[in-house]
């Protein structure tokens, strides 16, 4: 087996200050390794989202390791933390989360504002991307002139910029109907072929099902585990 | 990071600025109009100063000017001591401050006497000044038409005389004036020059005591003295009123720039003593321009204060508004920190916004403010002038004003918690 590219040992988290605190993650341990699709599947306030924001670095664990490609994540700075959000993380959204002023080119564009790339050197990397998820002719377009299953291929393209090691999707066919949700998970199923890790998180089993692995969460806790 | 990168995102900052085009103008007209005042108010307050050096410079800031004046009179004619009413600086004094006050180049005498000038039937009541040839030179009052008087004309007793220009109107001369007789006094003077077009203002003209008409002759000093002497009698409806001034001015140029202030101590120490009744008036131009400017600076700090509120006002709008976009903008600011960007990166996005706005803002507000002085000086006549550090400085205040404005916002929004901005709808 490879080396994980996420490992979660023993992680907690809790919310608020004083007691009784709301203990939302109790005791997770999860490896994923790299070039695995897993999905993870769970009622809403079990814990889903939670996860994801520690897996995405946007939130440090109260208890536990965090190890992301090997470093031990949880006690990164602010900083440090959207350092490794913007090289080792490509987040794709249920709402896309494009940002609306700005063209799909720019949209795709705005991770390398925040790397250490230039972005003259890079113009070529973002045609690129966007005509892998068949974009080309809408490059000058802004988000709203796009249909749902276009954004979220633009979100996509923009995730894949840096050319992250792990994916992270939450619900990424939530807001798209059953033919352009086929097409982005489609999509989703190629990056993983070319040896990406993908993590998704969504409500609906069919969805789960296309993943190499199901992980179900109830009340925090890892219930089941195993192949999809 | 490299410059190319900040451009982008200045860029791409932009963007959302001409995304809301009507919210970004009505943020900017703040700014507008307050460096649009300052820069109107710089431009006034700079005329006026201005106005006052060219006004008290033309005076010659290193000299002192003695003006006679006429002291009051007891009403009852019983008391008065003598029919003929003398007073102010005499010969005595001239020679005295020539020969016991040091530092002084040159003290030029000056005898003013009101004349009846006569062309043929055409008849004008003019001001005859006799003067030193170095008088009209000092004061810059050049010919337009034939030549200056000359120290020839003052040695020769000649009877020549340099007029106003608008006196060739009045006595109905309308050819070549050089050469012309004029009777002044039931003597002829012959007219040699006619002065430029150009006239004493505001302070200068009292100080040096010259009318406001056209109707001054100026005459060699010799000449009047050794033909006329010093009395003056005129007779107007019945009464007689003569009087006996033997200068009624005296121009004192000091050598050194230093010195005026002291030498202006010393000349009024000893009119004082040869003057109890005080019949003259000591006028030193460089005390008059520091006093003025010291009092137009005042009035210039308080113009700018005043329209410095205006700035304030704007850059309150502009914080104001930043708040409800960064509010409106909360999921976008989730979505750049989802994507890499650190907390001085959404400051930098945010005082981007603010900094151009207020600086557009500035430089149309610069424009608005060069507007508003023309309109100004086109409907009132007021001096003004634009100089380029008030331009400099109204556009520094905008600019810092962005900043202020933006701090807060800026910090507002990168503060905030990515997990709740993402979730934000």
């Amino acid at each position: 087996m490879k080396a994980p590219v996420i490992s979660l040992q023993g992680v907690h988290k809790y919310y608020g200050e004083q007691e009784p605190r709301l203990h939302v993650l109790k005791g997770i341990d999860l490896d994923v390794a790299e070039g695995e699709y897993v999905s993870i599947t769970g009622t809403s306030g079990s814990g889903k989202s939670t996860l994801l924001n520690l897996l995405g670095c946007l939130d440090n664990t109260s208890d536990g390791a965090y190890l992301l490609n090997g470093r031990d994540v949880s006690s990164f700075s602010d900083d440090e933390l959207s350092k490794i959000r913007n090289e080792d993380i490509g987040f794709i959204f249920q709402s896309f989360n494009l940002i609306p002023q700005l063209t799909v080119f720019e949209n795709v564009q705005v991770p390398l504002l925040y790397g250490p790339r230039s972005i003259a050197a890079t113009t070529h990397l973002c045609h690129e991307v966007i005509e892998s998820v068949g974009l080309s002719d809408r490059s000058e377009h802004l988000p709203s002139e796009l249909s749902g299953g276009e954004c979220q291929r633009v979100a996509i393209a923009r995730a894949l910029i840096n050319d992250p090691a792990l994916l992270l999707a939450d619900e990424p066919t939530g807001n798209l109907d059953t033919g352009t949700s086929e097409e982005v998970l489609t999509l989703i199923d190629e990056l993983h072929q070319q040896g990406r890790s993908v993590v998704m998180i969504t409500h609906d089993p069919e969805v789960a099902n296309r993943s190499q692995r199901r992980v179900d969460l109830r009340d925090g806790v890892i219930v089941e585990a195993g192949a999809a | 990071m490299i410059p190319q990168k900040h451009l982008e995102m200045v860029r791409m900052g932009l963007r959302s600025l001409v995304g809301y085009p009507m919210r970004t103008v009505l943020t900017m007209l703040g700014v507008v109009f307050g460096v649009g005042s300052v820069i109107a108010m710089l431009a006034l307050g700079a005329g006026a100063e201005r106005e006052l050096l060219q006004e008290i410079g033309r005076l010659g800031i290193q000299n002192i000017i003695i003006n006679s004046i006429k002291p009051e009179e007891p009403k009852d004619a019983a008391q008065r001591s003598n029919w003929i009413s003398s007073y102010g600086i005499t010969f005595k004094d001239h020679r005295q401050i020539v020969d016991t006050i040091p530092g002084i180049e040159r003290a030029l005498p000056v005898h003013v006497s009101k004349k009846t000038v006569w062309h043929g039937s055409r008849r004008v009541e003019a001001t005859l000044y006799a003067v030193t040839p170095e008088h009209l030179d000092m004061f810059d009052l050049n010919t337009s038409f034939g030549r200056n008087l000359t120290h020839l004309d003052d040695v020769k007793l000649s009877r020549v005389c340099v007029i106003r220009s608008g006196m060739l109107k009045e006595l109905g001369i309308y050819q070549d004036p050089i050469g012309f007789p004029l009777n002044i006094d039931n003597e002829t003077f012959y007219v040699v020059g006619v002065l430029a077009e150009d006239s004493f203002l505001g302070y200068a003209r009292k100080a040096l005591s010259v009318d406001a008409k056209s109707s001054e002759i100026y005459v060699p000093y010799s000449s009047i003295l050794m033909r006329h002497g010093t009395r003056s009698i005129t007779r107007r409806s019945g009464s007689t009123e003569a009087t006996d001034v033997e200068l009624n001015q005296v121009v004192i140029s000091v050598t050194d720039l230093d010195q005026v202030l002291v030498t202006a101590r010393m000349l009024g120490t000893l009119l004082e003593r040869n003057h109890p009744n005080k019949d003259y008036e000591l006028v030193v131009p460089l005390e008059v321009l520091s006093q003025r400017q010291k009092t137009q600076q005042v009035f210039n700090i308080a113009l700018v204060a005043i329209a410095s509120i205006s700035l304030l006002v704007g850059g309150i709008g502009i914080a104001n508004i930043m708040l409800a976009t960064v509010t409106e903008r909360t999921k976008e600011i989730g979505v750049r920190r989802a994507l890499g960007a650190r907390r001085h990166h959404i400051i930098a996005q945010f005082l981007t916004e603010t900094i151009t706005i207020s600086t557009i803002g500035g430089a149309i507000g610069v424009l608005v403010g060069v507007g508003l002085v023309q309109v100004l000086t086109f409907f009132t006549g007021w001096s003004a002038a634009i100089t380029l550090s008030s331009v400099i400085l109204s556009l520094s205040i905008s600019m810092a004003v962005g900043i202020i404005s933006g701090i807060y916002p800026a910090r507002r929004a990168a503060g905030l918690d990515p997990i709740a901005a993402l979730r934000h709808e």
